[in-house]
């Protein structure tokens, strides 16, 4: 047959119309616009050899254990270690995004003057100091290798004073293995405190009785939640334990009598119990004596392979003492409210040197900061977690090379008190290892291996490459009652209770945990306060976005979430640069218009 | 939380999270960021326009005090069966139902944008990228290189890690293997749930956690009256829990309770 031009082009004509029905045509144009989407503006991941490392998370205490994957030597993920029989695998928000630290827009680079420059100043201060003045290391972390060179360093120096914060629960160290029924008083079991794998597994096997004013995460996952009033944990404490009568107690906490009968019943009934309180106050220790935790529940940390003892408590130390101070906070620890620490200081010319990673914290505070390398960049020791019974060793190792220009604060110490640091960490390991108790838990191999079957140089490796020792429960019985709760300050002024919502070590986190404030409403954005909508009217803040929060250590501006849930009376207080300044144990607190 | 079961030739995967075990911790959230890639939201964006692909709500029971009470439930991308609404409207074909995983995925480098996928999930579990991805100076060197980063003017939404499915094929492949094995492939938010809350599997295999989660008598699906099939079951002992996803009408509501 034949075919004119004609046809053919008509052919061709229809087939291209007839085409362009179909989504060839349409998937073509995007597919071949590809480039347009690819500008300068989007980052391209670098790709390259794949490899994993294994080490240890420095944030808290928990230190979980961590599988990095790392592109080319660079940390691109980090997850939990499966397989580990202290982490179980597990790990918190803040762990999972630590890699991110080293690149935190609050990274301190540059210090507020070069290392000679303040060596020069302190080994100035130090000369100047009057009669009776101290030199001073306050360690936020305590329980660490370099806690032992701090501690040498300040007994080598005349009226030196090695400073640690005051431990929960006064150091002792919660079994929950053996616990069948915990007594929670405001502790936020299941947002910050402990390890999270050991935590999780041992819950199966206790009930939870969360005693707090408002429905916190660890409230709702409560078996019994009591609502008490704000500011009263102490006082159900106290009448658990038998000190007061449960009427009175009934009218404090705003509990039924019969109630607080029924948890005391409980916890005598369905022993071995544990009483946690985010404080250590003579009432909670009554409360577990009485209910025969010492032992059981609770063991005591008396052994040596738990770190250097704590030093003195802040509280200890006079007023207007302290002439000069060394800040270590390059390792996340506890926290002190810095209005607090200031106090101590002598009223004139004082030398505050920080050792910060951040431009937020202490260091903004201090005359002198110094920047430090931060996890996942650095070389330390995790102190034994809260929740272990047995003593622990774990190195964070970095992942990552410290940027040029940070100081060692163990180093900056040590020489300014004329002493030689020598190398704390492996000094320790091989303490261990010729002590030769415990066991060593490998992750790359996945199995635990007696520490006396390896040798020094073994040990040393398999510590740098995220293993875990394992000491022997410690058996000590030896407890100390707390004199007192913290005051701070005269609190008649300040009539609502603070609440924070969070570890205080959320401060140092990764800018994608704006996921949990920012994006979603899971927690409070930092220094924001959450407080009920008749607290807020009557201090005359009923539409506003922003107030003062005060206290008797000062005050500072803050956002303000309005909450139906949030009880009156009560201040939600999300941890931040500002609040941490004013905001301390047992806190009392107002709000007011900017 | 997998099991390992011989492998299937054709998968349907999906999850089962426990809200009885969920704390509302995040950890899901921001691995799942770190995983894919997913960017800080600038400071400038309301609440309603950053890029979660799993994002945690806290639901509570309309009481007030002491008869309160709270659920933490994980939104995440529920890989409807059958009847997917994204896939019905999207005019570009950059939403697609994979039949060898059940995986509802979706492709930036054709969607152009018109959110019509949005507006059509009834489970507001897809984001927009309202401006291009940015990170902090520095923070790009910790991305993965996996998973491309998306540009300005489209849509995404969870896809099960398919990055982590790629890798575990050509784990599979290199060992010789022509099917992936369970345990092989794990999301990141499962990977991450420190209370093993997610399990994940093959719903087609009867021996999955995730499967056998799913069969539970405690299980159910987030507004299964709408017969969108999803693969994502949730579980709670609690029945209130049970009621609020249904999400009944107001009147419903009311008859229900008396």
């Amino acid at each position: 047959m034949q075919k004119t031009r004609r046809e053919i082009l008509l052919f061709m004509g229809g087939g291209a119309a007839g085409a362009m029905l179909t989504p060839a045509p349409w998937r073509l144009i995007t597919d071949t616009a590809i480039w347009s989407e690819n500008w300068p503006g989007i980052p391209r991941p670098a790709a390259g050899e794949v490899s994993e490392r294994y080490t240890n998370c420095a944030l808290c205490p928990a230190g979980c254990a961590v599988r990095a994957r790392l592109v080319n030597g660079q940390p691109v993920s980090l997850a939990g270690a499966a397989g580990h029989p202290w982490s179980r695998g597990a790990m918190c928000a803040f762990g999972l995004t630590a890699h991110h630290l080293p690149y935190h827009p609050d990274r301190l680079k540059v210090g507020s003057a070069s290392e000679a420059e303040t060596a020069a100043a302190v080994a100035d201060a130090m000369a100047r100091r009057g009669a009776g003045e101290k030199a001073a290391v306050l360690d936020l972390a305590p329980g660490r290798a370099a806690s032992a060179v701090y501690r040498r360093a300040m007994a080598a120096v005349k009226d030196g004073v090695y400073l640690t914060p005051e431990r929960p629960l006064g150091g002792a160290r919660v079994d929950l293995s053996k616990a069948r029924t915990v007594l929670s008083l405001g502790v936020p079991l299941f947002a910050g405190w402990g390890t999270p794998g050991n935590l999780y597994t041992a819950r199966a096997n206790f009930r939870l009785i969360q005693a707090e004013p408002y429905e916190s995460a660890t409230a709702a996952l409560s078996d019994e939640w009591l609502a008490i009033k704000p500011g009263s944990e102490a006082i159900l404490a106290a009448a658990l334990a038998g000190k007061i009568p449960n009427t009175d107690a009934a009218v404090a906490t705003g509990l039924a009598e019969q109630r607080i009968v029924d948890v005391g019943l409980s916890l005598r009934a369905n022993g071995p119990s544990v009483v946690l309180a985010p404080e250590n106050s003579p009432e909670v220790f009554e409360l577990n004596r009485a209910l025969g935790a010492f032992g059981k529940t609770l063991v005591a940390d008396d052994s040596a392979e738990h770190g250097a003892p704590d030093g003195a408590t802040l509280a200890s130390v006079p007023d207007g003492s302290i002439r000069v101070l060394f800040l270590d906070e390059s390792v996340p620890g506890a926290h002190i409210p810095w209005k607090a620490i200031e106090r101590k200081l002598v009223p004139s010319n004082p030398l505050v040197v920080a050792f910060a990673w951040s431009r937020e914290g202490y260091g903004r505070h201090a005359h002198f900061v110094l920047p430090a390398a931060v996890y996942p960049e650095m070389l330390t020791d995790i102190p034994s977690a809260l929740d272990s019974p047995a003593p622990m060793f774990r190195l964070a190792a970095p992942l990552v090379a410290a940027p040029a220009g940070m100081i060692d604060p163990v180093a900056f110490v040590a020489k300014t008190a004329g002493i030689d640091p020598g190398n704390p960490l492996r000094e320790k390991a091989d303490a261990i290892q010729k002590a030769g108790r415990g066991s060593v838990f490998t992750p790359a191999g996945g199995k635990s291996t007696p520490v006396r079957s390896l040798k020094p140089d073994d040990f040393w490796k398999a510590l740098n490459n995220g293993a875990t020792w394992m000491g022997e429960p410690a058996a000590g019985t030896s407890f100390a009652k707390p004199a007192s709760t913290l005051a701070a300050g005269d609190a008649s002024d300040f009539r609502l209770a603070v609440a924070f919502t969070g570890a205080h070590f959320a401060t140092l986190a990764s800018p994608l945990m704006a996921k949990l404030y920012q994006d979603s409403d899971l927690r409070l954005a930092p220094d924001t306060v959450a407080l009920h909508p008749d607290t807020a009217r009557a201090a005359g803040l009923a539409d506003a976005a922003r107030g003062k929060l005060e206290t008797a250590y000062g005050a500072c501006a803050v956002g303000l979430v309005l909450d139906a849930a949030v009880p009156k009376g009560l201040l939600r207080v999300a941890p931040g640069p500002e609040t941490l300044d004013i905001c301390g144990a047992n806190t009392r607190a107002k709000v007011a218009a900017l | 939380m997998i099991s390992a079961n011989k492998p299937n030739k054709t998968a349907r995967y999906g999850m089962s999270i426990d809200l009885d075990r969920c704390n509302g911790c995040g950890a899901c959230m921001v691995a799942c960021a770190v995983e894919n890639n997913v960017p800080p939201v600038p400071e400038e964006a309301t609440a309603r326009k950053g890029i979660t692909w799993i994002r945690v709500f806290r639901v509570d029971n309309g009481e007030e005090g002491e008869e309160r009470r709270s659920v933490f439930v994980p939104v995440l991308c529920q890989q409807c069966g059958e009847d997917t609404p994204c896939v019905h409207v999207c005019p570009q074909q950059a939403v697609e139902v994979d039949p060898a995983t059940g995986i509802v995925g979706q492709m930036p480098e054709r969607c152009l944008g018109c959110r019509y996928c949005m507006a059509a999930c009834p489970y507001h579990a897809r984001y927009f990228n309202w401006w291009d991805p940015q990170w902090p100076a520095g923070m790009e060197k910790t991305l993965n290189p996996d998973v491309a980063p998306r540009m300005r003017g489209v849509v995404e939404k969870c896809n099960f890690c398919h990055g982590r499915w790629h890798a575990a094929k050509e784990r599979a492949a290199a060992a010789g293997k022509s099917e992936i094995l369970p345990g092989d492939y794990t999301p990141a938010c499962v990977e991450a749930c420190p209370t093993g809350a997610i399990r994940f599997g093959d719903l087609k295999d009867p021996a999955s956690e995730a499967a056998r989660a799913a069969a539970d008598a405690h299980s159910f699906r987030l507004l299964e009256k709408i017969g969108t099939e999803p693969k994502i079951y949730y579980r709670s002992t609690r029945e209130w829990v049970r009621q609020a996803a249904a999400a009944p009408k107001p009147q419903e509501k009311e008859t229900a309770h008396g």
